[in-house]
């Protein structure tokens, strides 16, 4: 479709654009050197045109500080260097927890395992993994689970306050970050939930509040890839989203007899 | 809501501009037409806005961006009159759905509004500190009335980015790949929420990107936010959703933000797009 010459200049104006803008990530570097001792010669590219489908690898030519040559650009890498090198985010934006953009957008182990394509199955091994990883992270309080006061349970399980950043950064000094259960979850009959997740309502009058359940209910709050792996429920606990103590008042909320949830 | 002559005039400009896009099709007509064609609670949710799309408020503010496309303005105190939107300069009709694309005089894939700003640039002289380029996202900005304008010649056809230059191919599937990618305090990626069909955040249904019929309908920005009382881009999209992931800021028009849109308008391709739509 394209002659060899006319590629190549279109790509070299082209891909400059996008990565010339900062260096490349390590592994990236790694795959073009590779490539740029090879003689292989430019090809014309087949027109990709599967709209759908996994993501390819493209051979562009590339133009930075080591000269022109021929590299195997993934999807994957690409894209990396857009989230994190291309100054498409604001990367020194501060964060409530005193981190920066940078930080927030750079994987964990488990975003990495978890970040699954189209009709993507965790395989078994990512799935243990993850389980693993994540049953190591949970601290548990101090003389043991017990139930906290589930008006601030619902207080907390219905709010979506917290940690948001962007243009309208939430101010933690004006309001205690939520639990954010509603978005994904019906508890009670008196307030409409959503359905990500599984409906909660009655949970404890269902379950009952033995030991095992009320552990059970402790450590899918605070990391539910222990149980769920690449489940999309937040880590509340393991990534500070809330306080031991605020687990307990949301499990009161999910056991208490007098909690809505329970009626 | 509006008075009757403002609605009428409305009205008469949206019925030209639906000639003009070639669709005999108004945008609640080409709603109803998915909603025939597939099963789908994300379409139906709002019986409400689908009464009241005849009467859009985007149209009104339709009316002044083309006031504002064909007035000379800027340092060059020129029109947008020979803006290449892809198809050539001047050419708007079917303009829309066939972003974002690679354009040569620039050397990047670009979409739609990254394109505008472009040709305010050039065409017109304007620079980042005017106030025609620096204000995007709110209900009166020039670019999104100027968006509204050029958008709506395309209501009814069917998105067709094009994916036959390589950078196109290449942003798209970056796209795709970020479109996954999980992240943030909360360990959401844009998949969290739009690969299900008919679940809901709180009572709000939403959009499975792999149901183009519902899709078309996610992507068909700008539309009229009625929660917001004001019109919204694409790009006002990626920002909010980002904002709700507990991101840090896109930067508006980044390569990261038009490689998201390359694949989520690649996501809805062939089916017609709803030009303005108004949503919740």
């Amino acid at each position: 479709m394209f002659k060899h010459t006319s590629l190549a200049a279109a790509l070299v104006g082209a891909t400059a654009a996008i990565l010339l803008s900062a260096p490349l990530a390590t592994p990236a570097q790694a795959q073009i050197t590779a490539q740029a001792g090879s003689t292989k010669k430019p090809v014309p590219l087949k027109t990709p045109h599967t709209t759908r489908g996994a993501p390819t690898s493209q051979e562009v030519l590339v133009m930075d500080s080591k000269g022109v040559r021929l590299a195997t650009f993934s999807a994957a890498m690409l894209a990396e260097h857009l989230v994190l090198e291309s100054d498409g985010f604001a990367l020194d934006q501060p964060t409530q927890e005193g981190t920066t953009g940078r930080d927030r957008l750079t994987q964990d182990e488990i975003q990495r395992l978890c970040s699954i394509g189209k009709n993507g199955q965790v395989d078994e091994k990512t799935a243990a993994r993850v389980s693993e990883l994540a049953a190591a992270s949970i601290k548990y309080p101090e003389g043991g689970i017990k139930l906290g006061d589930w008006k601030k349970g619902r207080e907390l399980a219905w709010s979506g306050f917290g940690f948001r950043t962007a243009h309208n950064p939430d101010d933690h000094s004006k309001g205690t970050p939520g639990a954010n259960c509603y978005n994904c979850h019906q508890l009670a009959l008196d307030r409409t939930g959503g359905t990500i997740g599984p409906s909660l309502t009655g949970y404890g009058k269902l379950r009952g509040n033995s030991p095992d359940m009320l552990k059970y209910t402790y450590e899918v709050i605070y990391n539910p890839h222990a149980y769920f792996a690449c489940t999309h429920m937040p880590r509340s606990g393991a990534k500070n989203i809330l306080t031991q103590q605020q687990i307990a008042d949301v499990m009161a909320y999910l056991f208490d007899p007098e909690s809505p949830v329970n009626k | 809501m509006m008075r009757k002559a403002k609605k009428a005039l409305a009205l008469a400009l949206f019925m030209s501009g639906a000639a003009q896009a070639g669709t005999d099709l108004a945008p609640d007509e080409v709603l109803r037409g998915l909603i025939n064609k597939i099963d789908s609670s994300y379409l139906t949710q709002s019986p409400q806005n689908l009464m009241m799309m005849p009467d859009n408020p985007a149209y009104l503010v339709a009316e002044e961006g083309e006031q504002l496309f064909k007035q000379a303005r800027g340092p060059k105190n020129a029109s947008l009159a020979q803006c290449d939107f892809g198809k050539g300069p001047g050419v708007l009709k079917g303009a829309y759905v066939e972003l974002p694309r690679f354009f040569p005089d620039t050397g990047k894939v670009m979409d739609f509004e990254t394109r505008l700003v472009h040709c305010m640039k050039t065409l017109q002289g304007f620079t980042d500190k005017d106030a025609a380029i620096s204000k995007r996202h709110g209900a009166n900005t020039d670019i999104t009335k100027l968006t509204l304008y050029v958008a709506m010649q395309s209501n009814g056809l069917a998105w067709n980015p094009p994916l036959k230059h390589p950078l196109e191919k290449a942003m798209r599937d970056a796209g795709e790949v970020m479109f996954y990618r999980r992240a943030g305090t909360m360990d959401f990626s844009c998949a969290t929420c739009h690969t299900a069909t008919g679940s809901r955040i709180r009572a709000s249904v939403l959009p499975n990107i792999h149901v183009p019929e519902e899709w078309t309908k996610a992507i068909s920005w700008p539309a009229f936010r009625v929660g917001h009382d004001a019109t919204r881009s694409s790009q006002h999209r990626v920002l909010e959703c980002l904002w709700q992931m507990r991101y840090p800021n896109i930067r508006n028009g980044s390569d990261a933000s038009i490689a998201l849109i390359s694949f989520w308008t690649d996501a809805a391709r062939g089916q017609p797009a709803i030009l303005p739509d108004m949503k919740r």
